[in-house]
């Protein structure tokens, strides 16, 4: 098309759209010159002006109608009529506010709960980590002492590896009051390999992890910010450890949380190879790696475990031969999320089920309007709208309701979004990441658009049916739109499933969670306060310094009087700390190519077992006696004494830990504690759980004594106060007293993230009941108004009001029943998916299904009966009059 | 109100544009001359001739310009742009082959 028809095309266009005003004027005016002057002819050649006036406008045409065609020319008419649609769409919703309300409502509710769900899960799990080039960084999933790690370093070529530890805490003292600062240990080329650069200073340098030339520490910015004021001068700076110096080499920014979330420092792991225990046996580490440039994933994975097949040589001792025996190599973003994944994805089924539900219910909702507008429609037919027309009106309502709802569904989501991230708990991987994203919103967009379609549908198909209508034959009389009625029974039967199956689902959840909170610890957490006791490093070196410590201060809790009863520990359960020795038993042979026992070992003092009301099985309890005398004794657990005495007692045996000269006496067996997990007795690889008195004895793999002690009370005493009260026992500045909580915050932090989980999939499932109720409510309103004359002309004929109410009842309990055997079955399928979430609970308890399909049933049903009351409300003679 | 059903589709542009091409006219005038040409032969109501011309106008191969006429009426006027000129050069050609094909083929028939 040449350019200057494009010009006036385009010009006429605009003008056509814009000034509408105008062009109709024209139109108007160029018609009229038209009849007038053909007028003026026809009386020039001699009719009287009545006569031409009425031969024009036969000749013409309906005037209106050339009009109407001459608009239709404009090509902008499209335009026009969405935009008529729109207005016409708006004012037909303002009309029933109820049911754009309730439409709109639904549809925010499950757009908005999707748009959260989905931004979780991409923050969490599909968006890139926060590192540079993230797509090269794996985990090899295996873990290795420093000496171990030295190796790949030296020998691996495929793969470029970095070793961490977590866990570790540091008193930090100097600079003000002492602090217990947790820390990760991190090998030099942890950091330049995730490219993450320090906001003040620098990376460690190569070789800055191997002792002496460890002595650095990197803060976080937390910690900087907290103890020095964000203070720029602080680099430079040594500062105190756990009474080593150690020189600020960087600051971290403040989004920095590799391994986790909550490192306040970064410590070099200070290889050392002379220190022999520590180097082949001290932490054993996670390794994460970069790809060399053009290797793979399978050849990084080929490579350690041909190095996994020969580094047992190096060792000192011989290693279990099925130490690492499940290594792989995975992308790291992967290993990341391992923990959470499942529970996201039973998130995302959950949400969807939800924006089902609502779907199901717009769309019922949109076949009563239907229904009830039979009328209006007919007429629109009847004076010339054509099916498409009417489709196109009814498409449009419906994409203005999704509109509506997918805007509001945004502020809803970022409500959600915002709730759950304080909701779930603080160690959710990646958790900060999730935001309501880009990526969400489109998401919301595309859920809208597909969610108007859906909903769009039924009207539409039940519009175009019309069609089929003499025009006004039946139309509104109430006897018709029955062909609507399996669709909607079906989409009430499909959302009567949805909400059972995720009442399923929550309900299993919420029993396990039940299960849990309920499980038998092995101690009594009622009651119980705690506080961890860190006196300065040096203090404990020297072991009758330290003795004489704790020995004051279990002394002074003895006789403090709001107390009643207190003894310390080294390692307090469901806390994460474990101290791991060897362990050699007298009369015991370790199986060739296993090692040695590794077990827990508890430093307690004597009334521990009485604090904690941990039972004793058999013998007895530690006394005064055994804490400062020279017979060394222990107490083992029950599943120890089971695994290494197997019908016999073990009181009387011997045992030492390894490095040890003397034998310990074995004098009692304490029940199973629940130590590191609510869900299993013990890890697999901890072999037993050995108790010893507090003192010389007492001492740890390093030689010596615990440096930190937890304190247990049984006390009503705020955790607080006890922490006051132990600074004011220890009668030092430098004592650490931190750590201060109740042990039923302990064990509630342990089951923190299957109560979150539980608590949201009941909210959602909730969620689902409530929209499925409105639905069912929809469905039967729709059915009653369908047959109210039916029920007048019953009633008028006789009919007993009971009986027409059961008629009714009878056809909600079926749709009800349908949608919950449907829901059972798809409940027993799928709810196995999540069974790695479930504790004690099969994915099939049957105590779940039951009383979840009578409360929903019962629910239903009740949400049934106010429109099947209207039903009796019926007045037999209006009914007839109607007609 | 119908469409003219003896018109083949497009012949009415096609006189429209033939008119035209001799003087710009308005939409009465351009009736009459329709009327005349045809000896009445094309029963075309007159109503349908607007939107065959606003159409015409929409495409680019008319213009309208408002005059005012003898009596001291406004009066759209058309006219015929130089791509309705084309146009019409086309659609003359495209008639003529087609109507000489199918006279051809009448007379075949009447050997």
């Amino acid at each position: 098309m040449p350019l200057e028809r494009w010009r006036d095309v385009v010009s006429l266009r605009w003008r056509s759209l814009l000034r509408r005003g105008r062009v109709e004027h024209d139109l108007d005016e160029e018609i009229r010159y038209h009849i007038e002057t053909e007028i003026d002819r026809l009386i020039d050649a001699g009719m009287d002006a009545g006569e031409a006036r009425h031969a024009v406008l036969r000749r013409f045409g309906g005037v209106d109608a050339v009009k109407e065609r001459c608009r239709d020319t404009r090509g902008v008419t499209l335009v026009e009529t969405v935009a008529a649609d729109l207005r016409y769409a708006v004012r037909t919703l303002r009309r029933s506010p109820a049911y754009a309300a309730v439409a709109v409502l639904t549809l925010a509710l499950g757009i908005g709960a999707n748009a959260a769900v989905f931004s979780l899960a991409d923050g969490i799990m599909m968006a890139p980590l926060p590192y540079a080039d993230p797509d090269g960084l794996v985990a090899v999933k295996a873990t290795y002492p420093g000496g171990g790690f030295e190796a790949m370093r030296r020998e691996v070529r495929t793969l470029a590896v970095a070793a961490y530890a977590e866990g570790h805490t540091f008193t930090l003292t100097g600079d003000g009051e002492a602090v217990r600062v947790s820390g990760t240990l991190v090998s030099a080329e942890l950091l330049p390999m995730l490219g993450v650069k320090p906001i003040l200073g620098r990376w460690l340098r190569p070789g800055e992890d191997v002792a002496p030339r460890d002595r650095s520490v990197i803060l976080s910015h937390a910690l900087w910010k907290a103890r020095y004021g964000e203070d720029p001068q602080v680099i430079g700076r040594s500062i105190d450890l756990s009474g080593v110096r150690r020189e600020i080499v960087a600051v971290m920014p403040h989004d920095f949380d590799f391994p986790s979330a909550g490192a306040q420092v970064w410590v070099p792991i200070g290889l050392e190879a002379r220190d022999t225990p520590r180097y082949w046996a001290g932490d054993f580490m996670p390794i994460v790696g970069r790809l060399a440039p053009g290797a793979t994933p399978a050849q990084a994975r080929e490579e350690i475990r041909a190095f996994q097949a020969r580094v047992p040589a190096l060792f000192p001792w011989k290693m279990p031969s099925d130490w690492n025996r499940d290594l792989t190599v995975v992308p790291l973003r992967e290993a990341i999320v391992a923990g959470v994944r499942s529970r996201i994805v039973v998130f995302l089924a959950a949400v969807a089920l939800v924006l089902l539900v609502a779907c199901a219910n717009v769309a019922n909702l949109g076949l009563s309007r239907a229904f009830a507008r039979e009328r209006e429609m007919a007429i629109r037919a009847a004076i010339g709208a054509s099916p498409r027309r009417i489709a196109r009106q009814l498409l449009t309502e419906s994409a203005v309701l999704a509109a509506a709802g997918a805007v509001s569904g945004l502020a809803v989501g970022a409500a959600v979004l915002a709730g759950l991230k304080r909701w779930l708990p603080a160690d959710t991987p990646r958790l900060a990441q999730a935001q309501l994203n880009g990526r969400a919103v489109l998401v919301c967009a595309l859920l809208a658009i597909v969610t108007g379609c859906a909903v769009g549908l039924a009207p539409v198909l039940y519009a175009l049916r019309l069609r089929l209508r003499t025009a006004l034959e039946s139309g509104g009389r109430g006897g018709s739109g029955g062909a609507t009625g399996p669709v909607r029974r079906a989409l009430t039967i499909g959302q009567v499933a949805c909400a059972v199956l995720l009442v399923i689902a929550a309900g299993l959840l919420v029993r396990s969670l039940y299960r849990l909170s309920r499980v038998d610890a092995g101690f009594t957490p009622d009651g119980l306060v705690t506080a961890r006791v860190s006196p300065p490093e040096s203090l404990c070196a020297d072991a009758d310094r330290c003795v004489a410590f704790y020995r004051l201060l279990g002394a002074r809790l003895a006789e403090a009087g709001e107390l009643r009863g207190a003894a310390l520990v080294n390692t307090l359960p469901l806390t994460g700390a474990v101290a791991k020795r060897s362990l050699e038993i007298q009369g015991y042979t370790v199986p060739a190519g296993q090692a040695a026992p590794l077990v827990s070992m508890n430093v307690v003092t004597p009334g521990y077992f009485r604090v904690m009301e941990i039972g004793l099985e058999a013998g007895r309890a530690f006394t005064a006696a055994d804490a400062s005398g020279s017979a060394p004794v222990v107490v083992v657990s029950s599943s120890t004494a089971r695994k290494y005495w197997p019908g016999h007692s073990p009181i009387g045996r011997h045992l030492r830990f390894e490095g040890e000269e003397a034998w310990r006496e074995i004098v009692g067996v304490a029940s199973d504690v629940r130590a590191h997990d609510l869900t299993t007795d013990e890890p697999d690889w901890i072999a037993g759980t050995i108790y010893v008195p507090h003192g010389a004895n007492g001492t740890l793999e390093d030689g010596r004594l615990p440096p930190a002690m937890t304190v247990v009370a049984r006390t009503p005493l705020e955790p607080a106060r006890l922490a006051a009260m132990l600074r004011g026992m220890t009668d030092r500045a430098d004592v650490v007293v931190d750590e201060a909580r109740t042990m039923r915050e302990i064990v509630a932090g342990r089951i923190a993230a299957p109560a979150a989980t539980a608590s949201l999939l009941a909210s959602i499932a909730v969620l689902a009941v409530t929209i499925g109720c409105v639905g069912v409510y929809g469905v039967l309103s729709f059915l009653v108004a369908r047959r109210f004359r039916d029920f007048g002309i019953r009633m008028a004929l006789g009919a007993q009001r009971a009986h027409v109410f059961w008629a009714v009842m009878k056809e909600a309990a079926a749709l009800c029943l349908a949608g919950v055997a449907i829901g059972v079955l798809g409940a027993a399928v799928l709810t196995r998916w999540m069974s790695a979430e479930l504790y004690g609970v099969s994915p099939t308890d049957p105590a779940t299904y039951v009383s979840v399909s009578l409360a929903v049933t019962v629910v239903t049903l009740a949400a049934s009966v106010v429109p099947t009351r209207r039903a009796l409300g019926a007045d037999p003679l209006a009914v007839l009059r109607e007609q | 109100m119908s469409k003219p059903p003896d018109l083949v589709q497009g012949t009415l542009d096609l006189l429209i544009l033939k008119i035209l091409a001799l003087e710009p006219l308005n939409g009465h005038a351009i009736g009459l001359r329709l009327r005349q040409v045809s000896n009445e032969a094309l029963a075309v109501s007159d109503g349908s001739l607007y939107p065959a011309l606003h159409k015409l106008e929409q495409q680019g191969w008319l213009n309208a310009t408002w005059r005012t006429t003898e009596n001291n009426r406004r009066a759209k006027v058309y006219g015929l742009t130089r791509a309705g000129r084309r146009k019409l050069e086309k659609e003359t050609s495209d008639w003529e082959r087609l109507s000489g094909a199918i006279s051809h083929v009448l007379r075949l028939g009447s050997v």
